[in-house]
């Protein structure tokens, strides 16, 4: 798993590329560091996403709920092909804001 | 990691070298150091008898002696399994590089340069000797973690259905049951259960647990116990499932959850009526109208959200028709993820596909075929937790 930030005056945006799995559980302090307090928005652009197991989905739903905790709110953008099936099979969309 | 410094007054050390003086100067160089138990001998003949009366923990070797020399002896020490991992010091005053190479080549740890410099001499001593200690601490360590978790393994298996309960649900239901069950490590997150529930109905769950491992194996004997405390007799199974969901969210850790698929299999109505969260799309498969023609098979939408991470989840029931000679083929994840070299996983779509397969190779039992051909092009060990659960009404 790859990804980038960027900022926005509102929103910190984080781009995942490649795949997210039980192998970068230890990334996800990294991804959850970028929560700084100074942006009530993060956009986590998934759309170069190749594949996510069930740790991934995991991560996903730890970022919803730090970011809840944080009074950030959490958008997802651009799942497609396995990883869009992932997430519809595991009806993720009951939790997690999702955008095209 | 800093490692605290290591008291060599439990050490035991064997000086083997022909000359007195050299014996009795590298016995106080490394008494001085804190090592009272010291033993020695003469040449490398008399070096290994001391080796099995003596027991040491390191060995201070010279290499020009009569009868047997030092790389002679070390050679017939490696060559016992009991003294494979003993720390052979040479003392050399051959500072030819090949000379020194033929050290190791003979099974030494490391050697020490004749003239012997004492402050050099106790630091080898010392760092070998630690390094023995580290490692026969890891190996214990190591040996209890193997117990403890096979004594786990034993646990966790003992609450899947053992093969004779299998054949009695069998008989009773009227079905073909066979069922694989394999864990990525030691133990794994899949469960799953056959529970029969009067008036000819029987109940089918299938849990896997996010990650594998020993935290998932946790989840799997916490489920185990809610199980017990959910009667299913009176419930649809999407009611069920919601309970389980608000009891698995209040034990369950965030990121933590589960897929999971159960059902009721209804004899008198050839029914089976089912709710899922999340896990991977059940293969029914149903006579087919035409004669001669092969079952019709397809994927049950098994959408839902994951067990665990909500306390407001709602499940769906879905009723499909069950009669004699269909089947229901129940997975895990791990099945349609998992793949080889240059081979990618088989994927959702491929599932009917690889049971219709199966079935044309063994109708009673496609499991096995379907397992041969899952393990023929998956690369070990697995990534992920595999279960799978066949279960036909006899025709």
């Amino acid at each position: 798993m790859d990804f980038k930030t960027t900022k926005t005056e509102s929103a910190i945006e984080v781009r995942i590329a490649g795949r997210m799995d039980f192998t970068d559980h230890d990334r996800l302090p990294d991804i959850l560091s970028q929560l700084d307090g100074t942006r009530n928005r993060l956009i986590l652009d998934m759309s170069r996403l190749d594949f996510i197991d069930s740790a991934g989905l995991g991560m996903l739903l730890i970022i919803q709920d730090e970011a809840e905790g944080q009074n950030v709110k959490l958008i997802v953008r651009g799942v497609a092909g396995d990883v869009k099936r992932s997430i519809e099979l595991a009806r993720l969309s009951e939790i997690i804001t999702f955008q095209d | 990691m800093a490692v605290p410094a290591l008291s060599l007054s439990d050490c035991r050390v064997l000086i083997v070298d022909d000359n007195e003086f050299n014996r009795k100067s590298l016995a106080l160089v490394i008494r001085r150091a804190g090592i009272a138990d010291i033993a020695f001998a003469e040449n490398g003949r008399e070096g290994l008898a001391a080796v099995e009366r003596f027991r040491p923990d390191l060995v201070l070797l010279d290499v020009d002696m009569p009868v047997m020399n030092g790389w002679e002896m070390c050679e017939a020490l490696r060559r016992n399994a009991s003294h494979e991992e003993l720390p052979v010091l040479f003392q050399t005053a051959l500072d030819s590089d090949e000379e020194q190479v033929r050290c190791f080549e003979a099974g030494g740890s490391d050697f020490i340069s004749k003239p012997i410099k004492p402050g050099e001499c106790v630091a080898r001593v010392r760092h070998q000797l630690e390094k023995r200690k580290l490692f026969g601490d890891l190996a214990a360590f190591r040996e209890r973690v193997q117990r403890e978790l096979s004594h786990a393994r034993a646990m966790q298996t003992s609450l899947l259905p053992e093969n004779r309960q299998l054949a009695e649900v069998a008989d009773r239901y009227g079905l073909t049951l066979d069922a694989h069950f394999e864990t990525s490590s030691e133990l794994g997150g899949d469960f799953w259960g056959l529970y029969p529930l009067g008036d000819g109905r029987l109940g089918l769950l299938m849990v896997d647990f996010a990650g594998h491992g020993i935290t998932a194996a946790i989840n799997t004997f916490r489920l185990h116990t809610l199980i017990d405390r959910f009667p299913m007799q009176h419930m649809t199974p999407s009611q069920w499932l919601a309970q389980l969901n608000v009891a698995l969210k209040d034990v369950l850790p965030t990121g933590q959850f589960a897929t999971a698929f159960f059902g009721i299999l209804d004899l008198a109505t050839d029914t089976l009526t089912f709710a899922a969260a999340g896990s991977p799309n059940p293969v029914l498969g149903t006579p087919s109208a035409a004669r001669g023609n092969g079952p019709d098979i397809r994927l049950l939408d098994s959408a839902g959200l994951v067990l665990g991470v909500s306390h407001r989840a709602r499940y769906v029931d879905q009723s499909h028709r069950l009669p004699r000679g269909g089947f229901l083929f129940l997975y895990s994840d791990a099945l349609i993820e998992c793949g080889g070299e240059g081979i990618g996983p088989l994927g959702q779509d491929a599932v009917p596909g690889f049971v219709r397969d199966a079935l044309a190779r063994d109708r009673q039992h496609p499991l096995r075929p379907m397992m041969e051909s899952f393990y023929a092009r998956t690369r070990l060990p697995l990534r992920d937790d595999l279960t799978a659960v066949w279960v036909a009404r006899r025709a």
